[in-house]
């Protein structure tokens, strides 16, 4: 077995025939991170109305959903109306605190069954709890952390309280938003990610990032666009007025 | 990949892929759609050719201080709680997944495509080792199911038609499915959502390897991606060295551009970012994160002849315009990776030898280069490749006589004259309809296949002597 050190002396050696050869540089990394993504919140505070509806369109040219609601209030109701539409009958949803809201006692009421992840729940048994549980839903609620409106994605950190299985083993994915987590573009999210990563509270926060755009889809038999895969059949976007 | 496939030469392989109609038409049909989404995916994205610039400008910059990136990403993945492992090898990297099954009990390992893993033939190394492979990308999975190998690098069962798959289903996993691809895709989804709950490890490739970060970047259509990297208890990514990328600033360069030319969309349905195993608080994801760092030849071509091959992003986009792939498909290469670009990685790989006749499996056209997102110059790469097998003497002494022959003629007037005049002569016996279609001796080798114009009754070089 090679060891690290072998290993990287070969290719420094093949490296170093090659010196000036190309003058090239790799995109410039934001000086800082933090700073430069203020700025591109602060960007966007004003222009949120013309990202939402890039995002409407965007989202709904990859079969996405699009709803919007006045407050988070009227937020339970969409979801218990996207459930019964499809005959669901198990929710997960992320917890509370992530989320923002509680949807379970309205989707309850409504005669769903609803659970919710639980921050700080870890353990072996709790794992397999939610796991059995995920893959029993029909219906996943989650937030989003980016929405990015020139390519209609959602994009979305795990953590804890936040599993990424709830926007990926149910047949129908709801992610719920509000117009501060709206960006316009790609580059923009380069920006965040940086900030993201030089953030001492978030950056170990979870193990991984989902950029989710549209439902799960397939063109591998005769190139028959087939969705609903292996994750949702189904992504909605339901964006909150009230900031 | 399969001896088998490799036992018959280049010539029989594509001659059997041309006389395939099913093959062909279906190979019609994929590569004009794709080349169509591809074209549209960029008419409306007036930023791309840019892009394109700034994504190889990344890669040759990367390349340039290669070991200083893939220090910085195996520090960060260690820093993470990952384990990073080095490969100088194909059989080193394929010691390495089987130790970590062995040690951990790892009875089935769920994949999500990857060519890496294609290259180190590592189903088969599983399979020897007791481990169950199940690969779940459905166009891998249908063709791991009929013991087939992938004949295009994102759609690896272009070749496959819908009855062919309901056929191989309701033979493999019981049942009697109709040949419609919404029912068989149901079909599959239910087969390997059980695969991916039950299996102990997850295997899967990497698109790029964010150094800054210790970030593996993973992007699917279909999911499987996000199943195999956060189901498992373990999770493998195994890499060649040249996927590592500085920043995440970097990063959204190359996402801009990967999906518009693989498949036309603007993002694939799936980026997955995967830093490490699950943290502290978090109900899911592997407890253990493996990182293969896979040399296997790609190091020695850093200062060397097929250096810009190393910028591939593997989008299949060279593929798809090639007038050889669009003729004789994948498969007909015989190895891992096919197309223009797939013959100077088979070359870097495997050695020049191997490509003795795959380096005449294109006709320089220059339409790879067009498309290709990092602009790699295949063609000319093809040349320098052809020269070598040359100089190496690896070429057949008939090619290397022929072309040195052809050399001298070319480098003195009064040969050339000479041989115009012999040419007019000799050829006479041969010419038909105004063309040469059968010539005798080893130049029968080339009119096999294709016809000539013969030499004019008069050469260019005559008139112009009386035009001055």
């Amino acid at each position: 077995m090679t060891g690290r050190a072998e290993f990287l002396e070969r290719i420094r050696r093949e490296v170093s025939k090659t010196p000036g050869l190309f003058g090239a540089s790799p995109a410039p990394r934001p000086a800082d991170p933090a700073t430069a993504a203020e700025t591109v919140r602060r960007e966007l505070a004003e222009r949120w109305p013309a990202a939402l509806e890039r995002f409407r369109i965007e989202f709904e040219r990859v079969s996405g959903v699009f709803h919007r609601v006045p407050s988070l209030d009227a937020v339970p109701a969409v979801i218990g109306a996207i459930a019964r539409e499809r005959g669901a009958l198990r929710a997960v949803t992320w917890d509370p605190a992530a989320l923002g809201f509680d949807a379970a006692p309205a989707l309850i009421r409504d005669g769903l069954e609803v659970v919710a992840a639980r921050a700080g729940e870890e353990d072996e048994a709790a794992r397999l709890r939610h796991r059995a549980q995920a893959a029993g839903a029909q219906l996943g609620v989650t937030g989003a952390d980016f929405v990015l409106a020139e390519t209609g994605t959602l994009i979305l950190l795990s953590g804890s309280g936040r599993p990424g299985s709830t926007s990926l083993l149910p047949d129908v994915h709801v992610a719920v938003f509000g117009r501060d987590r709206l960006v316009e573009t790609l580059e923009q999210v380069g920006v965040m990610l940086e900030a993201l990563h030089v953030d001492p509270d978030r950056a170990m926060s979870g193990a991984m990032i989902n950029f989710i755009t549209g439902p799960s889809r397939t063109a591998d038999i005769e190139l028959t666009l087939t969705r609903g895969v292996h994750g949702p059949k189904e992504v909605h976007a339901v964006f909150v007025e009230a900031p | 990949m399969s001896d088998a496939a490799l036992r018959t030469p280049f010539p029989q392989r594509a001659g059997a892929a041309l006389k395939d109609a099913f093959l062909q038409e279906a190979l019609t049909i994929a590569t004009t759609k794709f080349i169509d989404l591809r074209k549209e995916a960029f008419a409306g994205f007036p930023q791309g050719e840019a892009l394109r610039d700034r994504a190889r400008a990344i890669k040759e910059a990367t390349l340039q201080h290669l070991h200083v990136h893939l220090e910085r990403l195996a520090d960060n993945v260690e820093r993470l709680g990952g384990h990073v492992h080095w490969a100088t090898t194909a059989e080193e990297a394929r010691e390495m997944v089987l130790r970590i099954c062995r040690d951990r009990g790892v009875r089935m390992a769920v994949k999500s495509k990857s060519m890496a893993t294609e290259e180190i033939d590592l189903n088969e190394a599983l399979e020897h080792a007791g481990v169950v492979p199940v690969e779940t990308d459905l166009g891998e999975y249908i063709i791991q199911l009929a013991r087939e190998k992938p004949s295009h690098i994102i759609a690896p069962a272009i070749h496959k038609t819908k009855g062919q798959v309901a056929e191989l289903f309701s033979r493999e996993l019981g049942g009697e499915f109709p040949a419609d691809p919404e029912v068989l895709t149901a079909v599959a989804r239910r087969a390997l959502r059980e695969k991916f709950l039950q299996a102990d490890m997850g295997i899967t490739g990497a698109n790029f390897a964010v150094a800054d970060t210790g970030t593996v970047v993973l992007v699917t259509n279909e999911g499987n991606g996000r199943m195999v990297t956060s189901l498992p208890r373990i999770h493998v990514a195994l890499m060649g060295v040249e996927k590592v990328i500085p920043s995440m600033s970097d990063l959204v360069v190359f996402l801009a551009i990967l999906a518009r030319s693989a498949t036309g969309q603007k993002l694939s349905s799936y980026t997955t970012l995967v830093r490490g195993p699950r943290r502290a608080g978090e109900l899911e994801g592997p407890e253990e994160f493996h990182l293969i760092l896979l040399d296997n030849g790609r190091s020695r071509q850093i200062a060397s002849t097929l250096r810009e091959a190393l910028y591939c992003l593997r989008c299949g986009a060279c593929l798809n315009v090639c007038p050889v792939y669009r003729q004789i498909g994948g498969h007909a290469y015989g190895y891992t990776y096919p197309g223009p670009i797939g013959i100077l990685l088979t070359a870097m790989l495997k050695g020049n030898e191997s490509v003795r006749d795959l380096a005449h499996a294109s006709s320089l056209c220059g339409a790879c280069k067009d498309v290709c997102p990092v602009r790699i110059d295949i063609p000319r790469m093809l040349v320098e490749l052809r020269e070598h097998l040359d100089r190496e003497k690896i070429a057949p002494w008939t090619e290397r006589v022929a072309f040195k022959t052809l050399g001298r003629l070319l480098r003195s007037p009064a040969a050339f004259r000479l041989s115009a005049a012999a040419a007019r002569w000799l050829q006479k016996p041969f010419v038909r309809e105004g063309r040469l279609r059968a010539l005798p001796l080893v130049f029968g080798k080339w009119t096999r296949t294709r016809d000539l114009p013969p030499v004019a009754a008069r050469t260019f070089r005559e008139r112009w002597e009386e035009l001055r």
